[in-house]
């Protein structure tokens, strides 16, 4: 679904250069939920960044669904972002002049489905976040869940190939983070593949594949058991402090 | 594009909204309005006068020296210059002249026929008859087709008031005497022996509505202005235009010549006034199009500094840059329509209200479609280049955090 | 803490110039067109004798021979009637005019050229009811003899200015010699010939003796209008033309309701002999209630001032929409500068101060942008040369207009500063 060979990164200031990636690879299969973790400035970002087609990258190979990305041009990007990839950022990123039904509808236009299939498919993604209710409200009228479950109705109305989650709880509150994972787990378990990068150890830990970058560098903790409990993820944690 | 979102957002930022409406509404209206202005200055530049505008020479001047007072000697220099200037190649005739056609003043007279003074009352135009003093020949240079009896000639110059024969217009013959033949009557001005078609005597009154009489008698009013007037043969205008100044003071020099002018040039200076007020208004139309462009362009840029995350989450969702630059522009159009719509009651509006100070036509719909044109291209151009900016916001602004 | 806020409107200005600048250019452009148009409107409007319009007071009679005269009264009168206005003893001064012109030349000079001037026959009491300048000499005394004023520029032109008080002229043929010479002189408008749209012509280049001018056969370079043929102007003594326009100088009411008596006495006189069939109306306006009454405004300033007023209404639209888009991203600044202590009260006079800098600079702009839109108009209508003046009084009030309109722009952003409640952009 997703394979990147050796993908490096480097942003160079006047005077230094930063590997913000290095020697990046990795792969991921349809049907995977993988959480990305790692401390702030590691590059984190920057994988998620380039893997969503948002920023180029300086050497290796990235190939998405079957399209090797190497030597597209922009509106050609824009094309696979639209049509392959959904975002869930970590502050929602709706557009607030436009009604959670416009919202919604924002890819969708972009990718010129005529206007019975865009109301089919609204109506759809937000039924499945439990917001079909709230179509015509304004994201300033909902709360902070809410709008990230708008959000993913976004990400999800275009059918993607993949979800790309930017801690997507890191604004929210327990309860209702838990309320968007849930809804993020049932897609994973409908089928979809997800890449979330989080900074939730608990969150990491109840996914199936957890992979932590530091320093621009991969570590690949492969796959856990699904039927991995709670109980024991202290352990793990420390596992990963002391990596 | 989504155009009902575009529209719904506007309505959010009432405000802003309602103020750019406003002036494109406003601009809308002054550009019509400017425009009618124009058209209608052209339409007075390039109006019927019955006088062969292209082929006509004016000269006005005033005699300067004393011995002008000397009828004879007068006569003698007007008789002079005459016959000086019809052997100027392409003239095809020549007269003096008391006064201009196509004016608002002038030497008038009262008339009625000498039977029925009363006429005066019922018709106040009667009052303010034009008077043309010439040698005879003033209907032929004006090329004055004869509606009934004859022209005037040098012979018919007599001098007490009542018998002097004189040719009057089509539409004073009317008013004096109906469907009547005006032939043979007498006037308290004369009787008439020629009746002409009408010409333009008055510049405020209708084509068909001008009334004029013409004398066989030379006006020598010293300290006056005196004009003649020249037809010439087509093509000629310019050449004979250039040699008549000095060939006039080459013959007496005591006078000033104060214009020597085709009669399309005199209309231009004649209506200097309306002429002059339109291209006031031209200029304010570009400064309100400047004012149109740096609001679009400002709205666009600033606007859009504001939305550099949106756009970007746009881009991040799939966004093609060609989708963003419509975008921007998009809203745009959309103000402008509805900026448009809006300007169709300020057109109507400041119509009205010019039209409470100074004549002015009412609207028209292709000068609107003209200023909608207008209006929409200066926007777009001025949206340009923010737009274009705007399109190349990268898509990774949407992942970071603010 | 004012000068801290001076600081903060250029810190602002420095950090986008380019949308203050486009703000001050479009309120500039705004305040300029309208200050022009003012400009030429005050000067049209304006009381041209002001120290004693309300003395002055012009004549109108209902004197016309005939019963179906042109309009009643009638602004101008007949020799008859105006001899009669020039005989009153119970005024001040009198003043019986009439314009003309001609050529006139220095005797001494051995060029032979004439240079036209601007003529106007007047009475003797005129120079003292208008107050006419003088730089050299005085004003001729009595309606006859060969004694004329000069104006400033027909001096300059004619003898190369300087004191000509004894100098001859030549003038069809007659020789005059110079008694008085005026000093440059605006009246704006020329109330003492405000008719036959002269109304903001230049001051006369000559004044020549009434009687003498009658005499010389002046020709009459206004309205006349008569129920008798006539060939020469000395004919108009004695036969119903009536061209002459009078003005009277009154000290009090006392002297104006006696001159109103003597003028109704007369023609009910004239009436009693058959001279008239009118009504007795003889109308005294003062320079003002004359001036009002002939609308001399000319009409295309007016519209043009009226347009000019929704061109300002759209400069300020636009800058208050560019201001808000300022104000909007000032959110977060705003927010901050509430959260550490900042009263609203602070963030109005932050604002205030700020528009206040930019109403300054706008004006200034303004008054630039004013003065080449009037040298424009005089291009475009070059009979609006004597009124292009930019006077004190217009410049203070383009002024105030330009920090009034820029405040006005800045209004809505204000109230939106205002409003904005502190939490909302920190969050």
């Amino acid at each position: 679904m997703l394979s990147m060979n050796n993908i490096s990164r480097i942003y160079q200031s006047d005077t230094i250069k930063t590997h913000a990636l290095r020697d990046f690879s990795l792969d991921v299969k349809q049907g995977e939920f993988v959480a990305v973790t790692g401390p702030s400035g590691s590059g984190k970002s920057t994988f998620l960044n380039i893997a969503g087609l948002l920023d180029p990258f300086d050497q290796g190979e990235y190939q998405l669904d079957g399209v090797n990305i190497q030597g597209l041009n922009d509106n050609q990007l824009s094309r696979l972002r639209n049509e392959k990839i959904g975002f869930i950022f970590q502050s929602y990123n709706l557009i607030p002049d436009y009604t959670i039904f416009d919202n919604v509808d924002m890819p969708l236009r972009y990718r010129g489905f005529s206007s019975k299939e865009r109301k089919y498919r609204i109506e759809q993604a937000l039924e499945k976040v439990g917001l079909a209710a709230r179509a015509n409200y304004l994201p300033s009228q909902l709360s902070g869940g809410q709008q990230q479950r708008v959000a993913i109705a976004r990400a999800l109305a275009g059918e993607p190939k993949i979800l790309l989650a930017d801690e997507p709880t890191g604004n929210l509150d327990s309860l209702m983070a838990r309320q968007v994972m849930e809804i993020l787990h049932q897609l994973n378990q409908e089928g979809a593949t997800i890449i979330m990068v989080t900074h939730d150890p608990d969150q990491a830990r109840a996914v199936n594949r957890n992979i932590q970058i530091i320093d621009g560098e991969i570590s690949d903790f492969g796959v856990y058991a699904p039927q991995q409990n709670i109980a024991t993820a202290a352990s793990v944690e420390v596992d990963n402090a002391t990596v | 594009m989504n155009i009902k979102a575009l529209i719904k957002s506007l309505l959010l930022r009432k405000f802003t909204t309602g103020l750019l409406l406003l002036q494109l509404a406003l601009t809308l209206a002054l550009l019509v309005n400017s425009g009618i202005l124009t058209l209608d200055t052209h339409a007075k530049l390039t109006q019927q006068t019955g006088i062969d505008k292209e082929n006509t020479i004016l000269i006005d001047f005033v005699p300067t020296s004393p011995d002008y007072a000397d009828r004879d000697f007068y006569l003698s220099v007007i008789n002079r210059d005459i016959a000086t200037i019809k052997e100027i190649p392409g003239v095809i005739d020549v007269a003096p002249s008391n006064q201009r056609p196509m004016q608002f003043g002038g030497f008038n007279s009262n008339m009625h026929d000498v039977n029925n003074p009363e006429q005066e009352q019922l018709n106040n135009g009667l009052r303010y008859v034009a008077e043309f003093y010439s040698n005879g020949s003033l209907t032929n240079v004006f090329n004055l087709k004869l509606v009934e009896g004859r022209q005037l000639t040098e012979l018919d110059n007599v001098a007490n008031s009542n018998e002097a024969p004189i040719v009057v217009t089509h539409s004073l013959a009317k008013a004096l005497y109906g469907e009547e033949s005006a032939l043979g009557k007498v006037t308290n001005r004369g009787h008439i022996v020629g009746v002409v078609e009408d010409f333009k005597i008055r510049a405020n009154q209708p084509l068909d509505n001008q009334y004029g009489f013409f004398k066989s008698q030379i006006f020598t009013g010293a300290n006056w202005m005196n004009h003649y007037f020249i037809r010439v043969e087509p093509g000629m205008l310019e050449s004979v235009q250039a040699q008549l100044k000095d060939t006039l003071i080459s013959l007496q020099a005591d006078r000033d010549i104060r214009e020597v002018a085709s009669l399309n040039k005199y209309l231009e200076i004649f209506f200097g006034d309306d002429i002059g007020l339109a291209k006031l208004f031209a200029l304010l139309c570009a400064l309100m199009v400047l004012v149109t462009a740096i609001s679009s362009f400002a709205h666009a840029q600033f606007h859009i500094t504001k939305q550099r995350r949106l756009i970007g989450i746009r881009r991040a969702l799939g966004a093609r840059k060609r989708d963003i630059l419509i975008y921007v522009l998009g809203e745009n159009w959309i103000l402008t329509v509805f900026g448009l719509i809006v300007g169709v009651f300020a057109v109507v509006a400041v119509n009205m209200l010019l039209s409470s100070v100074i004549t002015l036509n009412k609207p028209s719909l292709w000068l609107y479609l003209l200023a909608t044109a207008v209006i929409f291209i200066s926007g777009t151009l001025a949206t340009l280049l923010p737009a274009w900016q705007t399109s190349r916001i990268p898509p990774v602004i949407a992942t970071r955090s603010i | 803490m004012l000068r801290y806020n001076f600081r903060l409107a250029f810190e602002n200005f420095r950090r986008t110039p380019q949308l203050y600048a486009l703000v001050a250019f479009t309120l500039a452009l705004g305040i300029g067109l309208l200050s022009a148009n003012l400009a030429l409107v005050h000067t049209m409007t304006s009381d041209p004798i002001p120290h004693k319009s309300d003395k002055l007071f012009h004549v109108s009679m209902n004197t016309w021979p005939n019963e179906d005269p042109h309009e009643q009264p009638f602004y101008i009168l007949s020799y008859r009637d105006a001899d009669h206005i020039l005989n009153a003893d119970m005024v001040k001064n009198t003043a019986v005019i009439y314009a003309s012109g001609g050529y006139i030349r220095d005797l001494q000079s051995t060029e032979a050229s004439r240079i036209n001037v601007q003529i106007r026959a007047a009475s003797d009491g005129f120079f003292n009811l208008t107050d006419a300048p003088f730089a050299y000499g005085q004003a001729y005394q009595g309606n006859s003899g060969y004694e004329v004023v000069i104006g400033d520029s027909a001096n300059k032109r004619v003898f190369g200015g300087g004191n000509s008080v004894g100098k001859t002229l030549e003038l069809n043929g007659a020789n005059y010699t110079v008694v008085g010479v005026l000093k440059p002189w605006y009246l704006r408008p020329l109330f003492y010939h405000a008719t036959e749209q002269a109304a903001f012509n230049n001051t006369d280049d000559l004044f020549v003796p009434l009687e003498t001018a009658i005499d010389e056969n002046l020709p009459i370079y206004a309205r006349s209008s008569s129920t008798d043929s006539w060939q020469q102007i000395s004919d108009t003594r004695t036969k119903n033309v009536y061209y002459l326009q009078a003005w009277v100088e009154v000290e009090n009411q006392q002297q104006k309701k006696e001159f109103q008596n003597y003028l109704d006495a007369y023609s009910q006189n004239l009436k009693d002999n058959g001279e008239h069939p009118n009504k007795i109306i003889n109308q005294l306006d003062d320079v003002n209630a004359w001036l009002a009454h002939l609308n001399i405004v000319d009409s295309k300033v007016y519209a043009f001032a009226l347009v000019s007023f929704l061109f300002l209404t759209v400069c300020v639209f636009n800058a208050s929409s560019l201001l808000l888009s300022r104000q909007h991203s000032a959110l977060f600044e705003h927010g901050l500068r509430r959260a550490i202590g900042a009263s609203r009260m602070h963030l109005l006079q932050q604002g205030l101060v700020e528009s206040c800098v930019l109403g300054v600079i706008s004006a200034i702009m303004g008054l630039l942008l004013a003065w080449c839109f009037l040298q424009l108009s005089v291009t475009f209508l070059p009979q609006l040369q004597n009124l292009a003046v930019l006077d004190y009084e217009i410049l203070i009030l383009s002024f105030i207009l330009a920090i009034v309109v820029t405040n006005l722009s800045c209004l809505y952003s204000l109230i939106r500063t205002n409003k904005q409640s502190i939490s909302a952009e920190l969050k």
